[in-house]
């Protein structure tokens, strides 16, 4: 069962283009949306909350889309942006009243738990907050509620490793039950990349690798070796080629692996490698 | 049960965590007949992908270690004493390939290499 | 429902200003006195009170840029719904202050003065306008945002101008029915009081459909917008 179905999404700004973005997350599911700064990852992730309004294609989470019941489809969504979407001069009960106003489903209860767990001041404005403190705030108003999709734009950038850790848990306790799925945009993978099931990586708009983490990183090798060496067929293959003055480094699909003889080093590749690679075969 | 995952090792996630599972139901620190964490509890303590975990469970259970039932979870089966055998013949062969194939990088002669073999087992 | 909810956020929202809002009634008064006395100066109190209101109801567009609009966005709702609201907010927050203008009226009553009611027909009518002005605004800044550098000057000539002129237009008026009064030119404006009356309340009611209908606009010309 898909939780989200993203097909065709397409957004048309006057220096940007964001182009057939199609994928779709089975239920229980995590994926990561990578890119490089620019790449359209926020724009995606603003046309599924529907905070952005699409040029074309269409997204469901669900079964259903904004535009069936934009009230219902909204409350599917728990959104984490990586600033506060707070109003600074806000203190943690006024937002504890709209959400109690605005979900049905909003347990004051499961908040206030939040709360005293990661010791938000109660009496503080929110412009006194730390960004971690804004971050984990966000985390409690949507994770108080019933939500099927977790939608999460770079939410754990500048976060120290102790709140990643944490982070890391509460999505895949998220996820446990089968019914729900996240997403999260990121530009540094690392620790989040062991947690995600699925990958899709976007450049400049558009479309680069869209699959299972575990396939992404089988499907590629990671390349070291002396440049001298190369040979011209091999060459060809090689994805995002860097070269210094004492060798070279580049992706190759695995299937390719028969050009590599035995001169060359190969290993396996993390995501980002991959995706630094891709980065610098398509150039910035 | 215990499960380690190396980030350096050359070994795929979902491999490291097939074979440390079967290393255990091999050896009997996981008895024949337990249930194992379910797939995305197991995903959430190691913290790895449910994916991974998933793809380490289902080779586990073609390779006829585990039985997944639905609603019950996945059950250690017995481990028949031929698929020990296989399994530790199969390591044994796979040790000693290793072996003879580093003689051959360096010229050793097969007299030499019995030699080593034979001093190898006297101590 | 949720449209209450939204005006309720409002006014969270601009909370730190209701509390100096007594304070502007109590120099709305001064400026009436100063100006002159008895129903008269009622007027102008109450023109300078809904001067100040249709300038203060914009204060929520102020807090709604950038990323704190985020959240607004997010909750549960249609546009409908969150341009609804704001137009709640703005209508109460009018209306709020009519009320306070109503009761010093009442305060006066009691204490004896003497209040004609052609005078309460200009404060009903000063009401319309206060609304109308508010409707204005509020579809200035959903249609052309809250802007940025001259933008940013152009949106306050128009939260200040409108008001502006209607307080300086009351007290044009007050001054000429002064200058009127005592030369006995044989005017019984009070003759006419019945007829102002209606108008002030036909003109509060047109107040309130035009105001229906900038709100109709908005959502009109904000719908298909990001971010709105």
């Amino acid at each position: 069962m898909e939780l989200l179905e993203v097909k065709n999404l397409s957004k048309h700004y006057k220096n940007f283009d964001l182009k057939d973005i199609s994928f779709t997350l089975p239920k229980g599911y995590i994926m990561g949306y990578v890119g490089a700064n620019g790449s359209g990852k926020t724009t995606t992730l603003n046309l599924i909350t529907g905070i952005v309004k699409g040029t074309g294609g269409e997204v469901q989470i669900d079964g259903l889309s904004r535009e069936e019941n934009e009230q219902a489809y909204k409350e599917k969504i728990g959104y984490v942006g990586d600033e506060s979407y707070f109003p600074d001069h806000f203190k943690i009960k006024h937002i504890r009243t709209i959400l109690k106003d605005f979900y049905p489903t909003f347990s004051a209860d499961k908040f206030n738990g939040f709360i005293r767990n990661w010791n938000l001041p109660e009496n503080k404005l929110l412009k006194d907050f730390s960004r971690g403190m804004k971050v984990m705030l966000m985390f409690a108003s949507v994770l108080a509620r019933d939500t099927k999709l977790l939608v999460l734009d770079e939410a754990t950038n500048g976060l120290d490793p102790v709140m990643r850790t944490e982070i890391l848990k509460l999505l895949q306790e998220y996820v446990m039950d089968g019914e729900r799925s996240v997403i999260f945009s990121t530009h540094i993978l690392s620790d989040l990349e062991q947690i995600a099931d699925y990958i899709y990586f976007i450049h400049k708009g558009r479309t680069v690798l869209y699959d299972a983490k575990d396939e992404l990183i089988e499907n590629f090798l990671l390349v070291k070796g002396e440049s001298a060496k190369i040979p011209p067929a091999l060459k060809k293959e090689l994805i995002g080629l860097e070269e210094n003055a004492y060798g070279f480094e580049a992706i190759l699909p695995s299937d390719r692996a028969e050009l590599l003889g035995s001169v060359f080093l190969f290993e396996k590749p993390t995501i980002d490698q991959i995706v630094i690679h891709y980065i610098m075969s398509a150039g910035k | 049960m215990k499960i380690i995952i190396s980030n350096q090792s050359e070994l795929p996630i979902y491999a490291q965590i097939r074979e440390q599972l079967k290393e255990q139901i091999l050896n009997g620190q996981i008895p024949e007949g337990e249930t194992l964490p379910s797939i995305r509890q197991l995903a959430k303590e190691v913290g790895v992908s449910v994916i991974t975990t998933t793809r380490a469970y289902s080779e586990l259970e073609t390779e006829g270690f585990i039985a997944t039932m639905q609603g019950k979870g996945s059950v250690v089966l017995p481990t028949d004493n031929n698929l020990l055998r296989e399994q530790y013949l199969l390591r044994i062969e796979e040790g000693l390939s290793t072996a003879i194939e580093t003689a051959k990088t360096m010229g050793m002669s097969k007299g030499e290499l019995t030699d080593i073999f034979h001093n190898l087992l006297e101590t | 429902m949720r449209a209450l909810h939204f005006m309720k956020i409002d006014y969270v929202l601009t909370r730190k200003q209701m509390y100096f809002m007594p304070v502007f009634f109590v120099l709305a008064w001064v400026v009436g006195r100063g100006v002159t006395e008895g129903a008269m100066s009622l007027l102008v109190t109450c023109s300078y009170t809904l001067f100040v209101a249709s300038i203060f109801s914009t204060a929520p567009f102020g807090y709604c840029t950038g990323k704190n609009r985020g959240f607004l966005l997010l909750l549960p709702a249609t546009v409908k719904e969150r341009v609804a609201g704001r137009f709640l907010y703005g209508l109460s927050f009018v209306a709020l202050l009519g009320v306070l203008c109503a009761a010093l009226w009442g305060l006066y009553a009691l204490m004896g003065y003497e209040l004609p009611l052609w005078t309460v027909a200009i404060g009903l009518c000063e009401l319309a306008v206060g609304i109308l002005m508010m409707a204005l605004e509020f579809l200035f800044f959903y249609v052309f945002g809250e802007g940025k550098g001259n933008w940013q000057y152009l949106s306050n000539i128009v939260r200040v101008v409108p008001g502006m002129a209607m307080f300086f237009a009351t007290n044009g008026f007050v001054g000429e029915i002064q200058d009127m009064a005592p030369a006995g030119t044989g005017i019984d404006l009070e003759a006419f009081a019945g007829k102002f009356m209606q108008a002030g309340v036909v003109a509060i009611m047109v107040s309130l459909l035009l105001t229906a209908v900038a709100a109709a606009i908005c959502v009109k010309v904000i719908a298909r917008r990001d971010y709105a």
